[in-house]
């Protein structure tokens, strides 16, 4: 298998009115081609801007980026805005939770995906208007003859994901993030988003990060995970084993506090306290305030993220956990 | 046996204007046709997909809009009949808990003031010291500290937020809360202490809830029973377990399956619905079910099923579900492999130091 993206101590910051935000602080993560790896932890840990870095699309007037986020070797951080705007749509697209900020209520949807297309791919209007149709019926859009020259606000929601993801993969993309992509929808209709994902990956190859805050559509559609606390990874493995073998103290909290279909708890546990401010942010481990395993010397220095098991790193003093049972 | 809450045939129609002179061009039949009970001290959820009706009921209940027709009798007494001011009255009875916990708090108010206010309205507090005193009381109970009284909404978190909008409809000593989506907006871990909050100022006051959510997951651990919505009507109610145990009706069935499980070892059953749901304007006729139904026939399409008892209080809109085939059951996660069982002493020591160390 060969790394299509790998991040190497990717760290973001922000200034701001209260002082220097430290959103994302020091990312190692790699990622193979056609593998999706889920990316999961509570709001304002860093998810977002970790994909908005890899993208290039932070804001430039009050963010810091530092770091490497080599996509097939080359470090984007170090590109051209040209460059990396041609990357962009062509071999690296984004699909957002809410449709709108990708979708110009202005044009219809056609034209937008024709755009993409012609950008990138050369191809005639002609050809690029039945490989927009194409893609649409490829997003299961029924009559994309018709569809095709509707303005976004006259499809549903689940419709406009998917033109969303039409536009997003019309030019065969080799990594697509995916920010909360079905977190706005009903159930019903995110079963089919996720089962057309799932379809579009194994067609496609595609790379994926799927960024959610619900482990039900981890557990689903991740090969792998990395669980982000406060601006760093704090554990990471393949996704089997973060669901049966969790080695930081957050990942059992944040597992046994999701009600589950499967079972009936009298009551369910949850993880005291809150995230720690990030302009702020407290020496020594991060998870330190609000974990019930913390020990004297957890609060000194942070942790290093070790290997516990072949590919299941954690950022825990304590692990393996085994040793903090009674 | 007395209910707390009695709903009958409740409707909600909505008119929709087109056109520079606001003509009425439809109606958006928002809630057609609602009927159920709720027993002082449970829970009642009701479940459904965006736009099926829930909010407009829990609005209903509460008559912050008036029905178009139906019934609504609170403690043995016809809400609809009453006057502006008997009604204002009631309202101490009955509070409301929104989603989004930003929205719903005043923020120019300190948290004192606004828990100060509805004691003083509805003269539950004689002077200041009592209302203070009160205040911190509230404050206590959602587990916040009685000097967070000083505060502004902006200064706590979304879950501290929600435990404010707690607090606020608890001032008034209600018999019923109607929580629509309360804890949607919330982080998996702030979520469940809500839900555990809930729960224990029910078991303390005799609480009765309208639980409306979107969150199968959610309402399995805080309702008592469970009514399933689809485009403005009932389709199934049971009790949760049996709900859970045994759906019947081939929305609640599908709902079910398409809900991620957080087990990636999980074989599922996956029977997808097709395409989106119909507007609300212009429902299928007959069952409204039946164009996305993977068991519809003719008669479907012509017959609007009623709501059928099955004398053991599990009601389906669906007379063809003795036909169908069982629905695949959810096993119950096992617990005897090493790691699960691992886990679960984790999880175990997680809540016990936890625990130890706020006491
Ligand atoms: N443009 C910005 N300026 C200042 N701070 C920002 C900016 N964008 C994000 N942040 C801060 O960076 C941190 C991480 O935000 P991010 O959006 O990545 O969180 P997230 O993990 O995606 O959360 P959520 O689950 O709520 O989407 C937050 O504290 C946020 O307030
Ligand atoms: N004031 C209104 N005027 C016109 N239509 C309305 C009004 N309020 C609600 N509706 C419509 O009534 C239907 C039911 O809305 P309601 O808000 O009760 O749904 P819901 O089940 O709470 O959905 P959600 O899960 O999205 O909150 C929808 O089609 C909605 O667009
Ligand atoms: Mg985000
Ligand atoms: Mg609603």
């Amino acid at each position: 298998m060969s790394v299509l993206l790998e991040l190497r101590q990717l760290a973001v910051s922000f200034a701001t009115d209260d002082g220097t935000v430290r959103a994302v602080d020091g990312i190692d993560l790699s990622l193979e081609r056609g593998r999706t790896l889920g990316l999961v932890g509570e709001s304002g840990c860093g998810k977002s801007v970790t994909s908005l870095a890899v993208m290039g699309l932070l804001p430039p007037e009050n963010s810091m980026v530092k770091g490497e986020v080599r996509f097939e070797g080359r470090d984007l951080l170090t590109l051209g805005a040209d460059t990396l705007r041609d990357m962009r749509g062509a071999r690296l697209a984004m699909i957002f939770q809410e449709p709108m900020t990708s979708l110009n209520p202005a044009y219809t949807v056609g034209d937008q995906i024709i755009e993409a297309i012609q950008r990138h791919q050369g191809l005639s209007a002609a050809d690029a208007r039945a490989r927009a149709i194409e893609m649409l019926r490829t997003v299961r859009i029924s009559s994309p003859e018709k569809r095709i020259d509707d303005y976004p606000h006259k499809l549903s929601g689940g419709m406009r994901q998917r033109a969303m993801i039409a536009m997003a993969l019309a030019c065969g993309p080799e990594l697509l993030i995916a920010d909360e992509p079905t977190t706005a929808l009903d159930v019903t209709i995110q079963a089919q988003i996720l089962d057309l994902m799932r379809g579009l990956r194994r067609d496609t190859g595609t790379a994926i990060i799927l960024i959610t805050h619900d482990l039900g559509v981890v557990a689903e559609m991740a090969d792998d995970v990395a669980v982000m606390y406060a601006g760093q990874i704090v554990e990471r493995a393949p996704v089997r084993a973060l669901f049966a073998r969790p080695e930081h103290p957050y990942t059992v909290g944040l597992l046994g506090s999701i009600p589950r279909l499967d079972e009936k708890r009298e009551r369910l546990p949850s993880i005291e306290g809150r995230v720690p401010d990030m302009s702020r942010p407290p020496d020594g481990c991060r998870f330190a305030a609000r974990c019930p395993f913390v020990e004297l010397a957890c609060r000194a220095e942070t942790p290093p993220l070790v290997e516990v098991a072949p590919g299941h790193l954690t950022r825990c003093r304590r692990a393996p956990l085994a040793q903090v049972l009674p | 046996m007395s209910a707390l809450l009695e709903v009958a045939g409740l409707a909600k129609h909505f008119p929709v204007r087109r056109g520079a002179f606001g003509l009425v061009s439809g109606h958006v039949r928002a809630v057609d046709g609602v009927d159920f009970e709720l027993r002082a001290g449970e829970t009642l959820a009701i479940v459904g997909e965006s736009g099926c009706g829930k909010s407009t009921v829990g609005r209903l209940v509460l008559r912050l809009i008036e029905p178009s027709a139906g019934q609504v009798r609170f403690e043995g007494e016809d809400l609809l009949a009453l006057s502006d001011g008997a009604m204002r009255a009631r309202r101490q009875r009955m509070q409301v808990i929104f989603q989004d916990p930003y929205a719903s708090l005043n923020p120019r108010m300190t948290v004192g003031a606004m828990l100060g206010e509805p004691l003083m309205l509805h003269g539950l507090a004689k002077n200041e010291a009592a209302r203070k005193a009160r205040v911190g009381e509230l404050l206590d109970l959602v587990g916040l500290r009685p000097d967070h009284a000083r505060r502004y909404p902006h200064e706590f978190s979304g879950g501290q937020r929600q435990r404010l909008a707690i607090a606020r409809a608890l001032a008034v000593e209600p018999k019923l809360i109607v929580a629509d989506e309360p804890v949607s907006a919330l982080d998996v871990s702030i979520q469940a202490q809500v839900i555990n909050l809930m729960r224990s100022l029910q078991q303390r006051f005799g609480l009765a809830y309208i639980f409306i959510s979107h969150d199968l997951a959610v309402v399995k651990h805080i309702a008592d029973r469970i009514a399933v919505m689809y485009l403005g009507k009932i389709v199934e109610t049971a009790t949760t377990d049996e709900l859970f145990r045994n759906p019947r009706h081939p929305y609640t069935r599908a709902l079910l399956a398409a809900v991620p499980l957080p087990d990636p070892t999980a074989a599922r059953e996956r029977t997808l619905l097709e395409g989106d749901i119909p507007s609300a304007m212009n429902p299928p006729s007959g069952c409204r079910f039946h164009t996305r139904c993977t068991f519809a026939r003719e008669a479907c399409k012509r017959d609007e099923p009623a709501l059928a008892d099955d004398g053991q209080a599990h009601a389906t809109a669906c007379p063809y579900w003795p036909e169908f085939p069982p629905p695949a059951v959810l096993a119950e996660a096992a617990n005897r492999d090493a790691d699960r069982i691992r886990l679960t002493r984790l999880q175990a020591a997680f809540v016990n130091n936890q625990q130890r160390e706020a006491s």
